[in-house]
């Protein structure tokens, strides 16, 4: 073949990939289409291909505004990674970020704007026709009542939406399904402030949650994670301690698993619970208290909650309040926060001011409490506001709807539909087809995140920016431009934004635009805010609530902590996560404790009719300890009837059996009182978690603090040994003799042996690490049908083992991340009759899929379980199975395999990652350094878990770790030699049982 | 050999030659209506395997990690059938045990078809079927030779091996048959005959280097049927899965194996020897001999089956326990009962001397020492797979779909396929090993008798 | 006989040779005309039996057959086709497995022995077909009888004319049922 040709080729792939996004944009469907080809004559400067670009922007998946690097391959983005500049995450990222991804390249996003026609169905219509229309109604509509609907939106658009509001006389609402009203109002009467303050995890010495689950939904869960597991980790660079977490909540969720402690207070007396501590903490000087007229006024309050009045009402014993209230002053640090579980009894806004009062009495309030730096998703609106506008709109008197970044159709289902009926115009904003656009008249697809300019505040002092990474994959706008366009000004959103931020910051502007661009945002520390006991805290009161008769069930609505509200349902690496707590992925359910399941003759998978005044829905039961038996607990997330095909139809909406009237603190009750009736029907379960059998046998080890604590380099605190001393001398004879003559052609010579050290002290199970391993590994998702037959593909899978408790309760988990462990003499390699599986010299245990026939020994030969079957084509275009349905194909990594059907895949430390930093290091003429390599895991994990390095650098973390007494390596008995060394969990209390 | 003195008159060789004979006449409805049976079964075969190739392994009923299942099941299950074969005319030959003569001729011919049928399935149930040929030591482009250290190749060598092996050993003892059958042949089955018996006219030469030569494939091939299942069983034996990592599992598979093979014998020559009226060669004795190989067999499986369990306990070892608590009372305890009934306590019926002399009661016996031995290896790579107990959290149960049955089905339509065509082909029964048995006709004798 | 192909003609079709053919219903008759005939100093005949029968192997005397060596050679051959195999292809192109040796004896023996058996017995066939072909040529085509796989005995004595009288006698008196010349 003669070189021109071979040139023409080479630039025409290049025309594929780098112009392919530019391509779409201008046709509106699928990746590439061939027939525009444009080939690299002139080089965009900030593209070499073959080599990624990253840019900093925002991640706007949720109000938290954590900073994300997008890593751009040819003009695609493929790969979220968290921004370490960003203060909020500190370069990690959840699985919700993770999968921005999904929502960027969704096949079912809105392509282009429709608008609805005479006989009541969507049709295209083209930008012009559109605003022009739409300039129309703007028009006839003022005065009748305009009202523009937007999520969390603390942003330049946010004030853009605000001052064009203002213009033509409408009302911005913003709307979070979970806000924190509760929170707001407890402050407000605890410290006469209604702003939600930032809470510092990292420097806690004792964290008490009352039911506020920081580590998956609770305001800013990256954060708090990263925070939680500094303080919360076994020497985590601190001098040996770790801070114990007590657990305060009806049900144990993803937080609750990681306590060390689970107190299943009765719901509701959380605040008597909190207020008793804070007696205790007065009563017996505990700590050191505040000004005097503060002291009185406290003593004065807690007067009537001694332990003894109050213990038999919560429902734990005496002696216990005590105890908690010592630690909890005594630790020199105690946080306690509330929310979530505990915030959503009637009396939620006592309760947070209770637990405000805690704080302030053991003085964690201006320390580990920091008002000043307050979190933007508390000035956004109440559900209260949203309410009162739906009664608006019911009584006609709202003529034109605008609705941005919210999806109230779906979070307040029956009502706000109905409301929405009434409304004269309706726009939509949504890239999606969700169950509120699609009740709208008019719909102009907004750009997704990833696509537009933008910025947000998520708390005091942080300014994050937000750029457009990716040519736009459909033919979109960005809804400020459209605002811009209809309120007749010049100029761009772009524009609108700079101005914005030169505002702020006239001199040197440029200068100063740049660094936010490279760093993400601009970053200050916000001045504290001292604030004081309030005249009105005097007049908090913890009540129980009273008892209501009948068989009606106390049914609890709790976040789902990946698909949150639902917004993550149309994304399927969430869909296909299993939750951390059920392991269920793919459909709701709901929770049942064994002694309820049992009165009523309940298997796990029977369907439970629950049947609320506002509402009935079906689930599948999940029977659980790890919830009160009086307590039913149902995820919210699924049940869309519209949003595209991985949410459609899919299992029931929590939210339907929720009302739609404020309480007395302008929030939502999230717990009902509903019937349960079985239904009859069954399901079989879409779960990660194993049949029928005693689970745990010996993978995870768990050690008392105490005696953790008591440990030294060259201990070994396991029950058993890795090698018995008795085969010690025949083992390593072997081992030389082996391996000296394995030492041959590439096996000759110094070689690094790469290795991860897992701590289990920290994984708190959230699961990023899994859709991050998803993301870099084109890891196929397989569906509800596949997965319930026990096809899922997740290279890195998370078991969660119960910690039981003496009365056979659980008290928590212990999360073991299971992957390829890498072994030095691995099982599956000389079974392999092709050499698919082989050993590479840097000591990886390579997987090579072209070479692979399909026999499966290897996996049958892995002890550990974590090779995956491709049972079909998942990449076959348009294929039943189809895994990355157009534009979806189009975040596929580059530089990883897409699998065909019937070859064995399995983790390999992200072997692409290894390789690309050991070229750079050649180029750059010098050595791999610890710490260029990340693994995906690791570089999202938000708990700070792994590490990744060379086990034969002595100066590595990872030997260093590796040395840990409290590592251990899972069946190590095997002999199998594993790179990855797992660090014990160490729990508080005296003598833990073992996961 | 073993020669009977007072021979029944009717008993000569020209009796035993036009009898034997008399079997490859035109066939009878009957036998059409099997054959079309077992092409209809085959064709159900090809198609699921069709689909297989299509739209990939996931048809068949497989869940992470129970990755050999079903296929593999019948792969083990046709190599045990295809022992007993060799067994009977190889080591029984070297035995010279002469009741083997009337029935060795059908338990060879079963062996090779068996093989060819368990040499199907590796190739049927990996992920890539189009790939199998890279499991074959070829030159090729990339450089690379098959792992000779994975069970996988040794097995290919063995069952490769075995099928040939077993295959000219057939073809060796039916030359001078075909020989005496193209004497009597006409027309284009002469031709067939002349062709296959290359020209053998029992010269003393012939004889002579044929006695030896056959004596020499006897010596070799009973090494070899009893490698051939030792190494199929090290497929399971070198792993290292709790109920399949036991150096009890060479023995306890041959033993099995010949086991499951002398029931399928029984199984097949029943409905022949009613079919072709051969009461007179193949007797009632052959039937209980036949029985009491299997009663020696099956015990030695019973045994190795408590060996197993005692083993798995007085190891201390937690992870082989919990794998066997789990066969016995897991989710599988049905499975891993009906093969304990079949093979454990079935055979115990065959002591007594009625029931290994009653044909009927045999051939029910021997269709459930089938079904036993399907079971056993169900048992040990399904269930062992499905409770792995070394990290829980995976354990699944799996459940065949219509894909694994339907190839199951196709195997055997094949395996009889082949059978039928050659009873109807070939002499079924050795005319010359029978007659050798016969007292061969001599004038003194004639003389006293006139 | 059906024709055969020209080199095929030649090898297992040679021109016929005369002498005389006698067919027995008896083994023991056939027996005695073995005997008569060694006494005679009759040495090429030709005994046609529908089975081994170990009497007349004893009446002849004949020596053991050669294929024995074929098997041995052939299994030795395989047995070192076998190790070569594996040993040569696994350092081909060295590749680590479960931190074992490239090249490890233990499980190659199984494939050695396999092969062993396979070449063994392949060998052993072609010894017999050889054998039996080299016979069939010296004694050139000779008088057959389709009876003979079936229930008589037969003996072949090439003789030419002079001799053929005596020979004819021997046989009818050793019992021969019927004597054919050519």
């Amino acid at each position: 073949m003669s070189n021109s040709v071979d040139r023409r080729r080479f630039l025409k792939v290049l025309g594929v990939t780098g112009a392919g996004a530019a391509a779409v944009s201008a046709c509106g469907i699928g990746p590439e289409p061939t027939e525009r080809l444009i080939p690299y004559l002139i080089q965009p400067e900030d593209q070499i291909p073959g080599t990624a670009t990253y840019y900093a922007t925002t991640c706007r998946e949720c109000a938290a505004g954590c900073g994300v690097r997008v890593r751009v391959r040819e003009g695609r983005a493929v790969k979220l990674e968290g921004n370490p500049d960003s203060p909020i995450n500190r370069g990690r990222l959840c699985a919700r970020g993770q999968a921005a991804l999904q929502g960027l390249y969704n096949p079912d996003r809105v392509a282009h704007p429709m608008v609805r026609n005479a006989s009541g169905v969507f049709e295209d219509i083209d930008w012009d026709g559109a605003i022009q229309r739409l300039t129309a109604k703007v028009r006839e509509a003022q005065g009748k009542g305009i009202v523009f609907l937007t999520g969390a939106e603390q942003s330049s658009f946010g004030d853009l939406v605000d001052e064009w509001m203002r213009q033509v006389g409408g009302r911005h609402l913003s709307y979070e399904p979970f806000g924190f009203e509760a929170l707001r109002a407890g402050n407000r009467m605890a410290f006469g402030t209604g702003t939600l303050p930032t809470y510092d995890f990292a420097n806690a010495k004792y964290i008490l949650s009352f039911g506020a689950d920081f580590l998956d939904t609770w305001l800013s869960p990256v954060e708090f994670q990263n925070g939680f597991s500094r303080a919360h980790a076994f020497d985590a660079g601190r001098p040996a301690s770790m801070s114990k977490f007590v657990y305060v909540a009806p049900r144990l969720s993803l937080t609750g698993m990681n306590a060390d402690q689970w107190i299943a207070a009765r719901p509701g007396t959380e605040g008597m619970l909190a207020l008793a501590l804070a007696q205790v903490i007065v009563t017996q000087h505990l700590a050191r208290l505040p000004t005097p007229p503060d002291a009185s006024r406290l003593s004065a309050l807690l007067v009537g909650y001694a332990p003894r009045a109050v213990a038999a009402t919560i429902g734990i014993d005496e002696a216990m309040i005590v105890r908690l209230a010592r630690e909890f002053a005594s630790s020199g640090g105690g946080l306690a926060v509330a929310g979530g579980m505990a915030t959503q009894s009637p009396n939620a806004a006592q309760i947070v001011a209770a637990v405000n009062i805690l704080n302030y009495a053991a003085g964690a309030v201006g320390t580990l409490v920091k008002f000043g730096a307050d979190l933007a998703i508390g000035s956004t609106n109440t559900f209260a506001d949203l309410t009162a506008l739906m009664s608006e709109m019911a009584a006609g008197r709202v003529a034109l709807l605008f609705v941005h970044g919210a999806n109230p159709a779906h979070s307040v289902p029956g009502a706000f539909q109905q409301a929405l009926g009434k409304v004269a115009y309706k726009v939509s904003f949504s890239s999606y087809l969700d169950e509120t656009a699609a009740a709208c008249d008019l719909i102009l697809p907004d750009h997704h995140p990833l696509e537009q300019w933008g910025d947000s505040r998520p708390r005091a002092g942080v300014t994050a920016l937000q750029q457009p990474v990716v040519q736009p994959v459909f033919d979109t706008r960005p809804t400020g431009d459209v605002i811009l366009k209809l309120s007749g000004k010049t100029g761009t959103f772009q524009d609108y934004l700079q101005n914005k931020w030169r505002a702020r910051h006239a001199t040197n502007f440029d200068q100063y635009w740049m660094d936010g661009l490279s760093k993400g945002g601009i970053y200050i520390e916000a001045p504290a805010r001292t604030v004081r006991l309030a005249p009105t805290a005097s007049g908090i009161r913890a009540t129980a609530p009273v008892d209501s008769t009948g068989d009606e069930q106390t049914v609890v609505a709790f976040p789902h902590p990946i698909l949150h509200d639902g917004r993550g349902a149309n994304k399927p690496w969430l869909q296909e996560l299993p939750d951390p707590v059920s392991k269920i992925a793919w459909h709701s359910w709901v929770e049942v404790h064994p002694d309820t399941a049992a009165k009523w003759g309940l298997a796990t998978g029977d369907f439970l009719l629950l049947k609320s005044s506002f509402g009935a829905q079906k689930f599948p039961a999940w029977i659980t300890r790890s919830v009160r038996p009086d307590v039913l607990a149902v995820p919210t997330g699924q049940g869309h009837t519209a949003y595209g095909r991985y949410a459609k139809d899919r299992s029931a909406n929590a939210f339907e059996l929720l009302g739609a009237q404020p309480n007395d603190y302008g929030g939502r009750s999230f717990t009902v009182r509903a019937s349960a009736t079985k239904t009859g029907e069954h399901r079989k379960i879409v779960t990660t978690e194993a049949g029928p059998r005693e689970l745990g046998l010996g993978t995870t080890e768990v050690l008392p603090l105490a005696r953790a604590k008591a440990l030294h380099r060259g201990d070994h605190p396991f029950h058993y040994e890795e090698t018995p001393e008795y085969a010690k001398d025949a083992v390593e004879w072997w081992g030389e003799r082996q391996h000296e003559k394995a030492s041959l052609g590439n096996y000759r010579g110094e070689h690094p042996r790469w290795g991860l050290a897992i701590d289990l002290a920290k994984c708190t199970g959230c699961g990023a690490c899994v859709t991050a391993c998803y993301a870099e590994n084109n890891i196929a998702t397989v569906g509800e049908e596949l997965m319930q037959r026990g096809r899922e593909m997740a290279w890195l899978r998370l078991e969660r083992y119960w910690r039981t408790a003496e009365d056979g309760g659980p008290q928590g988990a212990v999360n073991q991340p299971m992957l390829c462990q890498q072994c030095g003499n691995a099982p599956c390699e000389p079974v392999c009759p092709v050499y698919a599986a082989y050993h590479t010299p840097d000591g990886l245990n390579a997987q090579v899929y072209n070479r692979c026939v399909g026999t499966r020994y290897c996996s049958n030969n892995c002890p550990y379980k974590v090779r995956f079957f491709n049972w079909h084509n998942y990449a076959e275009r348009d294929g039943q199975y189809d895994a990355f349905p157009d534009p979806l194909s189009m975040l596929l990594n580059p530089d990883v395999t897409v699998r065909e059907k019937g070859v064995m895949e399995k983790c390999t430390f992200c072997v692409q990652r290894i390789r690309g930093a050991q070229n750079q290091a050649r180029l750059e003429n010098r050595n791999v350094r610890d710490g260029d390599i990340l693994t995906a895991c690791q570089q999202t994990c938000p708990s700070d878990a792994i590490v990744f390095g060379d086990l034969n650098d002595r100066n590595s973390r990872v030997f260093e770790l590796a040395g840990n007494p409290r590592g251990y390596h899972v069946l190590a008995g095997l002999n199998t030699k594993p790179a990855i060394t797992y660090l014990a969990r160490v729990v508080a209390q005296a003598s833990p049982s073992r996961g | 050999m073993a020669e009977q003195q007072s021979p029944p008159s009717r008993l000569t060789y020209d009796y035993v030659t036009r009898t034997i004979a008399r079997t490859l006449g035109s066939p009878s409805r009957g036998y059409f209506v099997l054959l079309g049976a077992a092409v209809a079964l085959l064709t159900i075969g090809i198609t699921t395997l069709v689909l297989l190739i299509r739209y990939g392994l996931g048809l068949a009923g497989y869940s992470h990690p129970v990755y050999w299942a079903v296929y593999i099941t019948c792969f083990v299950f046709w190599v045990g059938i295809a022992h007993s074969g060799t067994l009977i005319s190889a080591i029984l030959f070297l035995f010279r045990s002469g009741w083997r003569t009337a029935v060795y001729r059908t338990a060879e011919a079963m062996t090779v078809f068996a093989v060819m049928t368990a040499g199907l399935f590796p190739l049927i149930h990996i992920g890539r079927q189009w790939y199998f040929y890279w499991l074959i030591p070829y030159p090729n482009e990339r450089g690379l030779w098959p792992n000779f250290k994975s069970p996988l190749i040794w097995d290919e060598f063995a069952i490769g091996t075995y099928f040939t092996v077993s295959t000219v050993f057939l073809i060796m003892g039916l030359i001078p048959d075909i020989a005496a059958v193209r004497d009597l042949a006409t027309g284009w089955r002469k031709k067939l005959y002349q062709l296959c018996s290359v020209g053998w006219r029992g010269t003393n030469e012939e004889w002579r280097h044929f006695t030896r030569g056959y004596l020499y494939l006897a010596a070799l091939a009973t090494p070899l049927v009893l490698s051939v299942h030792s190494v199929v069983s090290w497929d399971f034996a070198m792993a290292i899965v709790p109920g399949w990592h036991a150096t009890l599992f060479a023995p306890y598979f041959v033993a099995g194996a010949i086991y499951s093979g002398c029931g399928m014998v029984i199984t097949l020559l029943t409905p022949i020897r009613k079919l072709f009226g051969l009461e007179e060669l193949i007797t009632v004795k052959h039937f209980e001999n036949l029985a009491k190989l299997c009663l020696l067999t099956g015990s030695i499986v019973s045994f190795s089956y408590v060996t197993e369990n005692f083993v798995a306990w007085f190891s201390g070892n937690p992870h082989e326990r919990a794998a066997f608590w789990y066969r016995a009372f897991g989710p599988y305890w049905w499975a891993s009962w009906t093969m304990n009934i079949c093979n454990g306590l079935l055979p115990w019926l065959l002591w007594s001397k009625k029931v290994r002399t009653n044909i009927t009661a045999l051939f029910v016996i021997s269709i459930f020492v089938n079904i036993g031995m399907w079971f056993e290896r169900y048992v040990i790579i399904v269930v062992s797979l499905a409770g792995e107990p070394y990290t829980t959290w995976t354990n699944a149960v799996y459940n065949p779909t219509w894909a694994d049955w339907g190839i199951m089905a196709g195997s055997f339509g094949w395996f009889f396929m082949w059978f039928l065509l050659f009873v109807k082909n070939f002499p079924a029964v050795s005319i010359s090993e029978v007659k050798e048995v016969l007292a061969p006709p001599r004038s003194k004798i004639s003389r006293v008798h006139a | 006989m059906m024709p055969l192909p020209k080199p095929l003609q030649e090898i297992f079709q040679p021109p016929p040779t005369p002498g005389i053919l006698g067919v027995f219903q008896y083994l023991d008759a056939t027996l005695d005309a073995i005997k008569e005939l060694r006494a005679g100093g009759h040495t090429d005949f030709t005994v046609y039996s529908p089975i081994p029968r170990h009497e007349i192997e004893d009446a002849l005397g004949q020596p053991v057959s050669p294929v024995r060596m074929f098997t041995l050679s052939g299994g030795i051959a395989g047995c070192a086709i076998g190790a070569w195999l594996t040993l040569w292809m696994s350092y081909d192109w060295p590749i680590v497995l479960g931190g074992k040796p490239v090249g490890s004896v233990p499980p190659y023996v199984v494939i050695m022995f396999e092969m062993t058996i396979l070449f063994g017995a392949l060998s052993t066939i072609l010894g017999i077909l050889f054998n039996a072909a080299f016979a069939a040529r010296r004694l050139g085509t000779i008088q057959y009888d389709p009876r003979f796989t079936n229930d008589r005995f037969g003996i072949f004595v090439p003789a030419d004319a002079r001799k053929s009288a005596a020979v004819e006698k021997l046989l009818r008196d050793a019992g021969a049922e019927e004597v054919r010349r050519g």
